[in-house]
């Protein structure tokens, strides 16, 4: 005998079912259309934004992130249930396109079915394990959200509504299968291709048949209206993000990853500069507020957040739609807290742990560049007194800018003013040429490329300040200043290779300045170092030590270099013990984001935060790629008071300790 | 109401000064440039003058070579409405009186309601330029300022005395002030302000066309400060630090002898 069964069972398959079903499904896609038609609006009221070149890289992005769930996955037990659940559901929806394409079009047309023999078992048991997965994936969830509730996850009705309805739907699929099996598959072979359903069955075994032909009937149409219900109301809840979140996925920023867009300064028709109202934002920023499902994970990452500072990135992403959808007019800065918007330290764990693939640093430093640019308002006096110091000197710590070279005096290195035929330029950023602690980073970093016969160059008192710091804080129109007369060096000595020492240097060389213009080769230290040691330019003799290393986020998140300096670290003969938070999870040491320039006076201390992490390695070294992290770590390995047992160094420190000599 | 707000371009005080070859006055190579100080803090008031009465004109007037001119521009683009360059690059040859005489001059023509100076400049750190100006004029000075108001042509002001006193102050106008520290936050200049600043009137007048008058004062020498033996700071307990201390007078100095 051939296994199949009949499509429409007990309900029929004429007018009298096709008619209202296809009617209320009509309808439920109407509701569906219109109330998304009326989000886009929302959405249109921020500024154009060309978010749909490179369509093939953004639609795998977007399979990728869907189907395979790539980003919700990156939290194992949460993201693994949501997946899970994912691909159940997903399944039960396959499935039940299959039976519509069969009964309503292939058959009704052609006479051709093809749910029938091997496929149909494979069908039937692949679709009884679906739904399985998904009501069990669906408990756990909801264990979780109500009985464990992890800290800051916040329950509102939609979650009510959105659990209730899903298990209602999947439970009753599963109660009118086992009831039409208790009718036609009972004691067959058949029935064990559907194990949850046979398992039903046998709780309705003892029922007659009218009764059962009854119920089955009318949970039939139960189910279907409460289908109708949850396609109508998708828009309404967070149900939206089936829809939205990839949307998100297909208008997602293609990078370079965290480059912040140029502000036009020279633009004479400009009235405002950054955002103060949701009509400064593009309306990508404002889909971003649909697309957010509440999950939390940014906020959980957020070193002001977990410092007790008033940032939640989640929170300032979803007061944006709140705006967007109620008040369009309103200003951001009312309903957002200026000091959530100082904190940011831009460390970008946010975004790059974010499932739906919001952009929320990019937001912050829009809202800080019209604090700045239009209010000439800033964090604190120090800051200001950083951004002047920076005007007239070139560095925020206002040294006098013809000392910036000093540090290099007895080194094997030049300025380009003296010989520009050098291999590569130093570009050694503020900190390492005049902060005392941090020149030792520079030191090392010219004794490590001589001994591989590199011949340096640095600018001297014609390097300014990258303008990072600057930038990130919202001063764009400082930060343009110094680019200008970086690059005019650059190109003026016709600078082949830039390395630098410091992560944001790297960063804003690397991709912020290729839109005003440089075309130069940019590595950071490390990079460069693990090519000059592979080539066995460079020679480290290993000596055993035990440390942890710290991740910068610019280097790491910013730039996804992970490898390199832990092939650094391994040719010194590091034993290394990974901190937890590690790699693209790493803790900020809270200097990102220009906040390096103000005084951390708001909840604890994020440095201190982070040298306890490191001492709980129990390694008495800790390892850094940063002149800001060597800096913070400094203050809060004292501040936490572990000096005793916990020291911070930078890598190029280590290895030049180690040089083969 | 008609303001004018001196200001003066001094190099940066972080810089590393050194003496010029005619050894009256500091080399300029390297040296990076800003706005004095206290003229900060005068046009800052000055601007806050300006917003308060709303009809007010307010020029900002620096003596020196092309170079100020970068600075005139902050000080417009805090709110200033015009610029008044003397264009003189031997500036820094000019004495205090010299200096008042050039200011005093282009002052007279215009009749400002309103004078504002910076207490004094940090590099000459003279204080004399606004009160002589003040004299030339005519009309009261009220010094190291503090606190400032005005109101129906009078100002009302606390000035800073020594150790900590005050004094409260007033005169009607037209009337000269000099500025101190603590007297307000000057104001970070936006952007908007700063692009429309670029297109303020400024006016250059070489130094000549204001019949300058010789210096009283010649600059004879200057010379860095002598080098001196650094502190020594002393540490531990109150006992052990006494100790210390007597054995330091009685190695290095003849003071318990």
């Amino acid at each position: 005998m051939e296994y199949s069964r009949e499509i429409y069972w007990n309900v029929g398959h004429g007018a009298a079912t096709l008619v209202p079903m296809y009617l209320l499904s009509f309808v439920a896609v109407a509701i569906l259309v219109y109330l998304f038609a009326r989000r886009i609006k929302i959405y249109k009221q921020g500024l154009p934004l060309n978010r749909t070149d490179q369509l093939p890289q953004r639609v795998s992005a977007m399979i990728k992130n869907v189907l395979l769930q790539s980003k919700v996955l990156n939290v194992r037990g949460p993201g693994l249930a949501h997946a899970l659940f994912f691909w159940g559901f997903f399944i039960l929806f396959l499935g039940t396109c299959l039976i519509f394409l069969q009964a309503d079009f292939t058959d009704l047309f052609f006479g051709i079915k093809f749910l029938k023999g091997p496929f149909y078992l494979f069908f039937s048991l692949i679709l009884d394990i679906a739904g399985l997965i998904a009501i069990l994936m669906l408990l756990g969830l909801l264990i979780r959200r109500y009985e464990v509730r992890p800290p800051g996850l916040e329950n509102s009705a939609d979650d009510i509504i959105m659990h209730g309805l899903l298990l209602t739907i999947l439970i009753s699929g599963f109660v009118i299968e086992g009831v039409r099996m208790a009718v036609t598959e009972s004691g067959t072979s058949l029935a064990l291709w559907s194990p949850v359903g046979l398992g039903v069955a046998k709780l309705f075994a003892n029922l007659d048949e009218t009764t059962l032909l009854g119920l089955h009937s009318n949970l039939w149409w139960f189910h279907l209206l409460m289908v109708i219900i949850f396609i109508a109301i998708i828009p309404l809840t967070k149900f939206r993000h089936i829809f939205t979140t990839s949307a998100n996925y297909l208008f997602t920023d293609l990078g370079p990853k965290g480059l912040v867009p140029t502000l036009d300064m020279e633009d004479e028709e400009a009235e405002t500069f950054g955002t103060a109202l949701i009509t400064d934002m593009s309306w990508k920023d404002l889909l971003d507020a649909d697309a957010c499902t509440s999950c939390k994970r940014c906020q959980d990452r957020c070193p002001a957040w977990t410092t007790d500072k008033p940032l939640s990135p989640m929170k300032i992403v979803q007061q944006i739609g709140e705006i967007a959808e109620i008040s369009p007019t309103t200003p951001l800065l009312g309903a957002i807290e200026k000091d959530a918007i100082w904190s940011c330290t831009t460390c970008r764990a946010c975004q790059e742990i974010c499932p739906a693939n919001i952009e929320h640093v990019n937001k912050i430093v829009d809202m800080r560049r019209n604090l700045v640019l239009m209010e000439g308002e800033f964090p604190g006096e120090e800051v200001m007194t950083a951004m002047e110091n920076t005007e007239v000197n070139g560095n925020p710590l206002g040294i006098a800018f013809a000392s910036r070279g000093d540090w290099a005096e007895g080194l094997p290195v030049v300025t380009l003013e003296q010989n520009s035929d050098v291999d590569i330029l130093y570009y050694v950023g503020c900190y390492a040429s005049f902060d005392k602690r941090n020149q030792a980073i520079a030191r090392a970093f010219i004794q490590l490329c001589d001994a591989a016969g590199v011949k340096v160059g640095i600018l001297g008192k014609e390097e300014k300040c990258c303008g990072e710091p600057m930038r990130k804080m919202g001063n764009e129109y400082l930060y343009q200043m110094q680019a200008a007369e970086n690059i005019e060096q650059f190109n003026n000595y016709g600078i082949k290779q830039i390395v630098t020492t410091c992560p944001h240097c790297f960063n804003t060389l690397n991709k912020d300045y290729r839109d005003l213009g440089l075309d130069v080769d940019v590595s950071h230290y490390t990079e460069y170092l693990a090519e000059l040691l592979e080539q066995g330019r460079l020679k480290v003799t290993p000596q055993a030590f035990d440390c942890t290393y710290h991740d910068s986020c610019y280097l790491g998140r910013y730039n996804d270099i992970y490898q390199a300096p832990r092939t650094l670290l391994a040719a010194a003969g590091a034993q290394l013990t990974e901190m937890e938070k590690h790699r693209a999870e790493s803790f900020c040491c809270s200097a990102g984001g220009g906040r390096i320039l103000a005084d951390e006076n708001i909840g604890s201390r994020i440095s201190e935060k982070r040298a306890q992490m490191a001492a709980e390695t129990g390694a008495p070294t800790l390892i850094s790629n940063c002149p800001f992290c060597l800096t913070m770590f400094e203050d809060g390995i004292k501040g936490a008071e572990l000096d005793e047992q916990l020291q911070p160094k930078d890598l190029a420190e280590i290895l030049v300790e180690r040089l083969a000599g | 109401m008609k303001i004018l707000v001196c200001i003066k371009q001094v190099p940066d005080m972080e810089s590393r000064f050194k003496v010029n070859a005619a050894g009256n006055w500091y080399e300029e190579t390297d040296l990076a440039w800003r706005m004095n100080e206290y003229d900060e803090y005068a046009v800052e008031q000055a601007v806050q003058l300006k917003q308060q009465v709303g009809d007010a004109d307010l020029t900002v007037l620096c003596i020196g070579s092309d170079r100020v001119k970068e600075t005139m521009k902050k000080a417009l683009a805090m709110g200033c409405d015009r610029g008044f360059h003397i264009a003189d690059d031997d500036s820094y040859l000019k004495d205090p009186f010299a200096i008042a005489t050039l200011i005093a001059a282009y002052a007279k023509e215009q009749s400002f309601d309103l004078i504002f100076t910076g207490m004094q400049s940090q590099d000459r750190g003279s204080g004399q330029v606004g009160v002589l100006v003040a004299e030339m004029l005519g009309i009261p000075s009220l010094t190291t300022l503090v606190e400032f108001s005005y109101a129906d042509g009078t100002v009302n002001a606390k000035r800073e005395l020594e150790g900590g006193i005050k004094a409260k102050v007033s005169c009607a106008t037209p009337a000269l002030v000099t500025c101190q520290l603590g007297l307000n936050t000057p104001r970070y200049p936006t952007l908007p302000n700063i692009m429309k600043a670029k297109k303020k009137e400024m006016i250059s007048t070489p130094v000549a066309d204001l019949n300058p008058e010789a210096s009283l004062l010649e600059v004879l020498q200057v010379t860095p400060p002598e080098k001196k033996g650094g502190g020594l700071i002393l540490e531990g307990d109150p006992a052990d630090l006494a100790d210390q201390l007597i054995k330091l007078l009685k190695e290095k100095t003849t003071a318990l002898a």
